[in-house]
């Protein structure tokens, strides 16, 4: 056996039934091993940087490690920022690049790139592999490094020559790692949850600010059974949607300078916040600072390294979250919180929203209100970047789906590949990408993976002309001195639609608005949709 | 404040840029690094002595804990710790002053490695404090060259 064919056995050991990427000569020999792997199916992407977003989609979706995969030098720099935005956000991710032979290594030589050094801040872990007998045990770890703790991307560089020489040892994969340097603590320390517990009872105006850790560690029907059990009402970030459906009586909406006014508020009017797998970062809390001389914090994370990287003085609790949530199921916790949710209810009703949207065309805030209530009950909503991220955050109406989006990193052009990821999951449940004219034009290229794969993904695009956000920032900022924004009408969507077999749908007024959707949602195969947006709308 | 980590890695390749990048990324001093091998082949031995706040000192902790290839990393406080730096420095010396420099050495307990008829090369061991010190008494005899490996540290008891 060669190193690819152990590539090969070491995926399918990990049960990887799905992969992304592009060969090229440093990677052929794990090409050609695949050619023999019934059971993996390969999705060629039309650009590097999109395998990494829709492994990321596969992953998110799935709950599960994914695989993407490219060549050496231009093939491995394309898919960085791919890795960069995983990282960001903890999506658990093996990449494998193939690297120029070992034996010139060093010598910049073609299509050499030392992947390694240039993602040292944007991976978990990363390997060189320089001997193939090595590489069911990098494979293990390289798996159980991505799942585990703080999830993220792992990158394996791996030469042509390894891939291409013989073990000299039978191929059997690892059962265990063994990583004396990587034990992430995941258990409940009894003493903090002792002290979390004599908080919490001492509140009387507890709230819960949920972040994307929660999802990421699985933790939503447990931090939902707290919250009901306790009556304890919940705020999130952008990555922490998706715990309490909109309508539910605990849920206090998105926190930030785009989320709802009575969000913030209800964090300013709580004696006590309990932050779950939140960075804090500044989109959330612009000054944290001042936060933690208002309210007592308990912040709960897996990675002890973010206790006190944002936040003050908090009590710390790291541990993974669902064993964190379950432990405070079981704890003696006794609250009278109706005072407390009826001042949120008076603070909901008497926070007046000053953001007003244009009628002209569609506005962006019933778009998004009506196609979110309009899909299915367990949807996928992919927010792309821009100021339709932040509608699509601040009116998307959580039902049983997801949501999801690139808050870390914010990436242009993350929405179109992650939701093919997504949808490859679960062909029958619905994805919805939902993306700016600038976001589109950054991934535009995977319409040619959507069509020949027939992956029945939905793509709703707000055009608004302009690279909207940025536009935005230069009105308020730079007294309108609009600079390299500009984007014009192009291109004509529904040429692209015809030239990929897609279906095309589109609405420029309220009035058109809603049989398009129910037409769009209602397309079998994967489909266009463009709304106009008038350009003068803001985010806030 | 200070911070002194001892910390215990994979003696592999790549593991010191990883650690240096960690904290030329996220604005960490260092005020000085000494990597060695260990009684064990397969670990080596960093002493890293950082300077920040209470909050930044945490965070290296935590940062340099978060790293795979970090097998261990100790706090060392001052006074619960031997800390111990080399120096090698070049002094120049006239037939006038000759001596006055000779017996600086002896009482400071440093040793003159090589003599030339203008120069001393002068070796010295001990706490990063008495070599500040000595680097004063010698520098009115001009210091012609200096090296320091940056501090080790190992915990008492
Ligand atoms: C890859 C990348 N490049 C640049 C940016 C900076 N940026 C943030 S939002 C934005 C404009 C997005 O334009 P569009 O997709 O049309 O969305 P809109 O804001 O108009 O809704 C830009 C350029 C970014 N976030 N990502
Ligand atoms: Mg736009």
């Amino acid at each position: 056996m060669n190193g690819a064919e152990a590539m090969v056995k070491c995926l399918e050991a990990e049960g990887v039934t799905k992969i992304f990427g592009i060969p090229g000569v440093a990677i052929a020999p794990f090409y050609d091993a695949l050619y023999d792997a019934p059971s993996i199916e390969h999705i060629l992407v039309r650009q590097e940087q999109a395998a990494g977003h829709e492994a990321s989609g596969y992953a998110r979706v799935s709950r599960k490690t994914a695989v993407c995969v490219t060549s050496s030098g231009p093939g491995a720099t394309n898919l960085i920022t791919a890795l960069a935005t995983a990282y960001a956000d903890s999506i658990p991710i093996v990449a494998i690049t193939g690297q120029v032979n070992s034996a010139l290594l060093g010598r910049d030589v073609f299509q050499e790139a030392d992947m390694r050094g240039a993602t040292e801040s944007f991976v978990k872990y990363s390997y060189l592999v320089k001997n193939a007998d090595d590489i069911p045990r990098i494979f293990k770890e390289a798996f159980y490094i991505a799942s585990t703790g703080r999830k993220g991307p792992v990158l394996i560089d791996i030469p042509c020559d390894v891939q291409s020489a013989e073990l000299k040892r039978e191929f059997s994969y690892p059962e265990e790692v063994n990583l004396r340097g990587y034990k992430p603590n995941t258990k409940v320390n009894a003493q903090q949850l002792a002290k979390v517990v004599t908080a919490i009872n001492k509140a009387k105006k507890p709230l819960i600010c949920v972040g994307g850790g929660v999802i990421l560690g699985n933790g939503e029907e447990l931090v939902r059974a707290f919250c009901e059990k306790n009556q304890i009402p919940l705020v999130h970030t952008m990555m922490g949607m998706g715990v309490l459906p909109k309508a539910h009586p605990l849920y206090f909406g998105m926190l930030g300078n785009n989320g709802k006014p009575y969000a913030n508020r209800a964090v300013a009017n709580s004696d006590l916040l309990i932050v779950v797998g939140a960075r804090i970062a500044d989109r959330a809390v612009p000054k944290p600072e001042n936060l933690e001389k208002q309210v007592n914090i308990i912040h709960i994370d897996i990675d002890s390294a973010e206790i006190g990287k944002n936040l003050g003085p908090t009590i710390p609790l790291v541990a993974d979250v669902r064993l964190v949530f379950q432990a405070l199921l079981d704890s003696d916790i006794h609250l009278d919180t109706s005072a407390w949710l009826e001042q949120l209810e008076q603070i909901k009703h008497s926070t007046v929203d000053h953001r007003k949207f244009s009628d002209a065309l569609v506005n962006p805030m019933t778009l998004v209100q009506h196609l979110s209530e309009k899909m299915d009950d367990d949807a996928i909503y992919i927010a792309d970047v821009g100021q339709n991220q932040l509608w699509s955050a601040d009116n998307y109406i959580m039902k049983n789906g997801r949501f999801l989006t690139t808050g870390g990193m914010g990436t242009m052009g993350y929405s179109i590949p992650a939701a093919i990821g997504a949808k490859l999951v679960d062909p029958s449940r619905q994805v919805v990408a939902v993306c700016g004219d600038g976001d589109f034009q950054m991934s535009m290229f995977e319409l040619g993976t959507i069509a020949v794969n027939r992956i029945p993904v939905k793509i709703l695009v707000m055009r608004n002309t302009y690279l909207g956000l940025v536009r935005e920032h230069q009105e308020k900022k730079y007294h309108k001195r609009y600079s390299g924004v500009e984007l014009h009408k192009y291109p004509h969507y529904d040429k692209l639609a015809e030239a990929y077999d897609m279906d095309y749908f589109y609405a420029d007024s309220n009035e058109t608005l809603d049989g398009e959707l129910d037409r769009f949602l209602a397309c079998p195969g994967a489909c266009i949709m463009v709304c106009e947006i008038d350009s003068a709308n803001n985010t806030n | 404040m200070k911070g002194i980590f001892s910390v215990l890695v994979e003696n592999k390749d790549g593991v010191l840029s990883g650690i240096s990048g960690l904290f030329a990324r996220r604005g960490y001093n260092i005020d000085s690094l000494a990597v060695g091998e260990t009684e064990r082949k397969d670990v080596s031995s960093m002493t890293i002595v950082s300077t920040g706040d209470q909050r930044t000192i945490d965070q290296i902790e935590k940062h340099l804990n978060k790293k795979v290839d970090v097998i261990k990393v100790r706090r060392l406080d001052e006074p619960r710790c031997v800390e111990l730096e080399t120096m090698l420095i070049k002094v120049s010396y006239s037939q006038t002053n000759r001596s006055s420099l000779i017996e600086i050495c002896s009482v400071m307990g440093a040793k003159i490695r090589h003599v030339s008829p203008k120069n001393m090369v002068i070796l010295i061991t001990d706490e990063p404090d008495t070599i500040n010190e000595f680097i004063e008494l010698v520098r009115s005899f001009g210091i012609l060259e200096l090296q320091r490996t940056g501090v080790i540290a190992m915990s008492k008891g």
